[in-house]
């Protein structure tokens, strides 16, 4: 089974990493190359020595101790699914049929001109993602067009979203599964590399569970009732790369392709 | 020509994308045809070691004259994971090239597998 770690754990983690710029003199690298900064890490450590300190805190952290599983690592796809639906069936209503036949994977995919794949084909690209874990916030990062992706663990969607490339994610542990809920789209990425649409609507709910210790699954679910008559879901399967690294990935470097679209 | 080796050969399902990471474009195949191979032996002219897609340049004796053909592989990180290097292929080198050329007919293949002067193989297939 996948290890757990508590979010208190990933705390300490993090904090280690900070204040380690320790010199031969004993003194804090921080503290002499930028006194703002120093007084800034004091004044956090301050507030969580004396949160941890205090008994009203203790017995609240205790409640909240959520244990998460861990889910960081690079992972690559087990199987490229350029189609959502490889055997069509696609639901899809009057708004998005006209927009999937305006679609050419020759001419107007964003991928062609190095824009984001957006959400969900973000998670179906083969080449590999790495996941990170704070506190706050899940992180990924992957090679491709799009480099990075991230949910928020703290809070609600913000409120009056510009729409963007990827929306906005947010993330909430339901036992060992991270449920990311998506919106804030533009409609500007395609689902899939067949070309299926979608409207700022788009709505895209995640549930990204490691099965076991190689093996992270991403269920998902797309909601678009101006481009979909029904919901529907995929999945995509995953496994762990221990031995692989991120590499840089400048898609503009040497695209040879024009994209015709908008 | 001897060394005019364009070779198509109805192999429909020998060379179809099956899941090969450095075969991935980070645009879709369709400009290219998947159902048939093309075989083609040339002289390297150069190598684009770049993204989103590495390309061998080679000079292929032709039958009235040589012709250019560009070979496009997946990105350089997926490459580096099936055993390619920078200078996997050098200026000079003859090559055998395998795989699927486009459908407008132009001089572009799409590699599936690259043959050395030794017979060495290298595929695009990551482990």
């Amino acid at each position: 089974m996948p290890a757990v770690r508590s979010v208190g754990d990933a705390w300490f983690r993090d904090d280690r990493r900070d204040t380690l710029h320790v010199n031969q003199t004993g003194r804090n690298r921080a503290e002499e190359e930028s006194p703002v900064r120093n007084r800034l890490m004091f004044s956090s450590a301050a507030v969580a020595a004396m949160l941890a300190l205090s008994p009203a805190a203790r017995g609240q952290n205790a409640a909240q101790q959520t244990t998460v599983a861990d889910i960081s690592g690079v992972w690559q796809v087990t199987k490229y699914q350029p189609k959502l639906f490889p055997n069509g069936g696609v639901p899809l209503a009057p708004w998005g049929e006209a927009k999937f036949k305006e679609a050419n994977p020759e001419t107007n995919d964003p991928n062609l001109g190095c824009l984001p794949e957006g959400i969900p084909r973000f998670m179906f690209v083969p080449v590999p993602m790495e996941i990170f874990q704070v506190p706050t916030r899940v992180v990924i990062i992957r090679e491709g067009v799009q480099a990075l992706r991230q949910i928020y663990l703290n809070r609600q969607h913000l409120k009056d979203l510009d729409p963007t490339y990827s929306g906005d994610s947010i993330g909430k542990w339901e036992g060992d599964t991270l449920v990311v809920d998506t919106i804030g789209f533009n409609d500007k990425t395609w689902l899939d590399a067949s070309g299926l649409p979608h409207s700022e609507a788009l709505h895209v709910v995640e549930r990204i569970r490691r099965v076991d210790h190689d093996t992270l699954v991403d269920d998902v679910r797309v909601e678009d009732p101006m481009a979909y008559t029904k919901p529907f879901t995929a999945q995509q399967v995953y496994k762990l790369k221990p031995s692989w690294e991120i590499q840089e990935y400048v898609c503009t470097e040497n695209n040879k392709y024009t994209y015709q679209g908008k | 020509m001897r060394n005019h080796l364009l070779v198509f050969t109805a192999t429909a399902v020998l060379l179809q994308l099956s899941f090969a990471g450095a075969t991935y474009a980070h645009h879709a195949n369709a400009s290219f045809d998947m159902t048939n191979s093309a075989t083609v032996k040339g002289t390297v002219t150069g190598f684009d070691w770049t993204n989103p897609h590495a390309y061998i340049y080679l000079d292929v004796n032709g039958k009235d004259a040589v012709e250019k053909w560009s070979v496009e592989m997946g990105s350089i990180g997926m490459l580096a994971r099936a055993g390619w290097r920078r200078d996997t292929v050098k200026p000079g080198d003859e090559i055998t090239v395998i795989g699927n050329r486009a459908k407008d007919g132009k001089t572009f293949l799409r590699l599936s597998k690259l043959v050395f002067a030794s017979g060495q193989e290298l595929t695009t297939t990551v482990q």
